[in-house]
């Protein structure tokens, strides 16, 4: 357990503060309707955080209020020590953003978003460091002017492998290219934690994996990390640990191996005939089993939810072999796997 | 502040960018304002308050222009940005609340103030004016566009979106015309609409404008030279009234003012 340092009385940040994201019974409502409903949890140094869950799950209103845009209703949430509506001055420079859509000018070229935001950084006291392979020359064309793209512009359009569309407008980008765009508007200044509300929601397969190595690369570098995103593949590959949310709540969280634990081992397999009955069959691990009749068959299907998650499945299939050994019947098709992450998600959003 | 003022310099900057590579904003914003000193300009016949009728309306119709190159464009600026949700995006980016609303106002007072320029140079070649008092020609354009970007954010506030901000600016349009005294002097309204139309933001633009540019009296009077000291003097209460104004403009922006869409 990790003891969490808050800021001292004047608002400035303790040295070897250890979570920089705490959220602590976050409530929050519309009007009369609860859209998160007292949910906590903690984010370390140098972590990457997944919020996983399905459509109004309380994802992007848990993420707007830990960037500022509202006050929590109730609760407390503090990011890098510091209260993200009253310290928002100070925060600012150090977080990066991606909101979940749009909030781009159409017109302006995909280099001119990325200089304005550069620009503003500088502003703010963070120059870019990021640098590119090439810089794209200014001149005149029959179009008019068109404006230098330096090597910083180029590195964070490299980043994303978006550096071939310098020069197109950003109302031409399709929906996936707009998502790479705005990571590298997000990650332009160095932020200490960075904030991704479903980061590759319409990319392609290859632009998803170009995604997760940049974000992966930059918790390498210490950067924290929220992510939000009702992928499962993507919550499993990026996450150090994650939580299921749903309805508000949040169900499930640890490590991925520590909620994959959660959903038990299956044992599954088949024996001739319908007319089995569970009287018939053993308890393994204290589980009674499940049957489906098919085709002249009976499936036969065991979750095990033991607390032992390395031994369980070991130690229930010896009293079953043995319990076949004695009645002389042949378990078909037996199988023994892990439970998925699909398994949990799918018991917490109640559709199993 | 001092990354504000920089912030706010390069959103101007950038609104200024915004404002050429769009057709119909760069009419509603730079053409429809000059559209509207010609159209006037033609009005007029014989003298008012001791100059030309054309004179009269071409020093006074700056007033009119702010309407379009400050209200008009600001209200439509802010809802098209909210609605694709820039508003949203900048404010959780590097620049504060402040420096992107000091932005647009500072691109719209660039916008502004060269067309007062323009009107300037128009006054001067065709009827051999020059202005009498530059600064408070440029503090009555400052003022104007402070408090009509204040009234502009709040007007977006009510529009739910970018089509229907040409009909939310209709009201302040029609008020702007009827009252601004442009074609005629404050006090030739009947009484107790002469005082209405002295207290709204456009009339007391109008005379410093007027007064700025005459460097006579159209404040109050019908139009006598006054010294520098006395012109000063005499725009104090428009001066005021426009103070009053940015004060009530801004909360108005604040109590209205919305950063993000409605929800559903
Ligand atoms: N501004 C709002 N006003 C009212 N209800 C909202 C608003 N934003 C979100 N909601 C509702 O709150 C719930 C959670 O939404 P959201 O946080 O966007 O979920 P997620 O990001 O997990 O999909 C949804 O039921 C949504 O309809
Ligand atoms: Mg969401």
């Amino acid at each position: 357990m990790r003891t969490p340092q808050l800021a001292d009385a004047t608002g400035a940040v303790l040295d070897g503060l250890d979570n920089v994201i705490e959220v602590g019974g976050l409530r929050q409502k519309y009007g009369d309707f609860e859209a998160v409903r007292g949910i906590s949890f903690t984010v370390p140094r140098g972590e990457i955080f997944a919020l996983l869950g399905t459509n109004g799950a309380g994802k992007t209103t848990t993420m707007e209020v830990l960037e500022g845009y509202t006050p929590a209703t109730d609760g407390t949430v503090r990011v890098l020590g510091l209260d993200p509506v009253k310290q928002h001055r100070e925060l600012r420079p150090r977080v990066g953003i991606m909101l979940q859509e749009g909030g781009f000018l159409g017109d302006l070229t995909v280099a001119e978003t990325v200089g304005l935001w550069k620009g503003l950084s500088e502003d703010a006291g963070r120059p870019v460091t990021l640098s590119g392979g090439t810089e794209l020359a200014g001149g005149f064309t029959l179009m008019g002017r068109v404006r230098r793209v330096d090597r910083a512009i180029m590195g964070a359009l490299e980043l994303v492998g978006l550096e071939k569309k310098a020069r197109v407008k950003v109302k031409q980008l399709s929906g996936g290219q707009k998502r790479r765009l705005d990571l590298a508007l997000a990650v332009l200044s160095g932020p200490e934690v960075l904030f991704l509300d479903e980061p590759t929601t319409g990319m392609d397969p290859e632009a998803r994996r170009t995604t997760w190595k940049v974000v992966e690369n930059l918790r390498d570098a210490g950067t924290t990390v929220l992510l939000t995103t009702h992928y499962l593949e993507e919550a499993e590959r990026l996450a150090d640990r994650l939580a299921i949310m749903h309805e508000g709540r949040i169900h499930t969280h640890g490590t991925v191996d520590e909620v994959v634990a959660t959903s038990g081992d299956m044992i599954t397999f088949r024996l001739p005939g319908v007319s089995w009955t569970f009287g018939d069959l053993p308890t393994l691990d204290g589980v009674a089993p499940v049957l489906t009749y098919d085709g002249g068959g009976t499936e036969v299907g065991y979750t095990l939810a033991g607390t032992d998650t390395a031994t369980r499945a070991h130690a229930a299939l010896r009293p079953l072999l043995a319990w076949a050994d004695t009645r002389g019947e042949t378990l078909g098709r037996l199988a023994v796997r892990r439970g998925t992450l699909e398994d949990v998600f799918m018991r917490v959003v109640g559709e199993v | 502040m001092k990354t504000d003022v920089l912030h706010a310099v390069r959103l101007a900057r950038l609104d200024l960018t915004l404002v050429g590579r769009n057709t119909t904003v760069l009419f509603n914003v730079m053409l429809m304002p000059i559209l509207i000193a010609a159209v006037y300009s033609t009005f007029p016949v014989g003298e008012t308050a001791g100059v030309s009728g054309r004179v009269f309306v071409l020093t006074g119709v700056p007033g009119l222009m702010l309407a379009f190159a400050v209200f008009v464009n600001l209200v439509n600026a802010f809802t098209s940005r909210r609605e694709e949700l820039v508003l949203k995006r900048l404010r959780g980016g590097q620049p504060s609340a402040a420096a992107v609303m000091a932005g647009s106002g500072l691109s719209a007072l660039v916008i502004f103030l060269g067309q007062v320029v323009l009107l300037g140079i128009w006054v001067h070649r065709f009827e051999g004016i020059l202005p009498a008092n530059v600064p408070l020609v440029v503090l009555a354009a400052v003022l104007g566009v402070a408090v009509f970007g204040l009234i502009a954010a709040a007007f977006s506030g009510m529009t739910p979106n970018a089509e229907l901000a040409q009909v939310t600016v209709l009201p302040v349009l029609l008020v702007m015309m009827v009252a601004a005294p442009v074609a005629f002097p404050a006090d030739a309204l009947p009484g107790p609409l002469a005082v209405v139309a002295g207290l709204l933001p456009v009339t007391p633009i109008v005379e410093m404008m007027r007064t700025g540019f005459l460097g006579a009296n159209h404040f109050t009077g019908g139009g006598e030279k006054l010294t520098m000291v006395e012109q000063w003097v005499g725009a104090l209460p428009s001066i005021g009234i426009m103070l009053g104004w940015i004060v009530i403009g801004a909360l108005l922006a604040r109590w209205l003012f919305r950063w993000e869409p409605r929800h559903g």
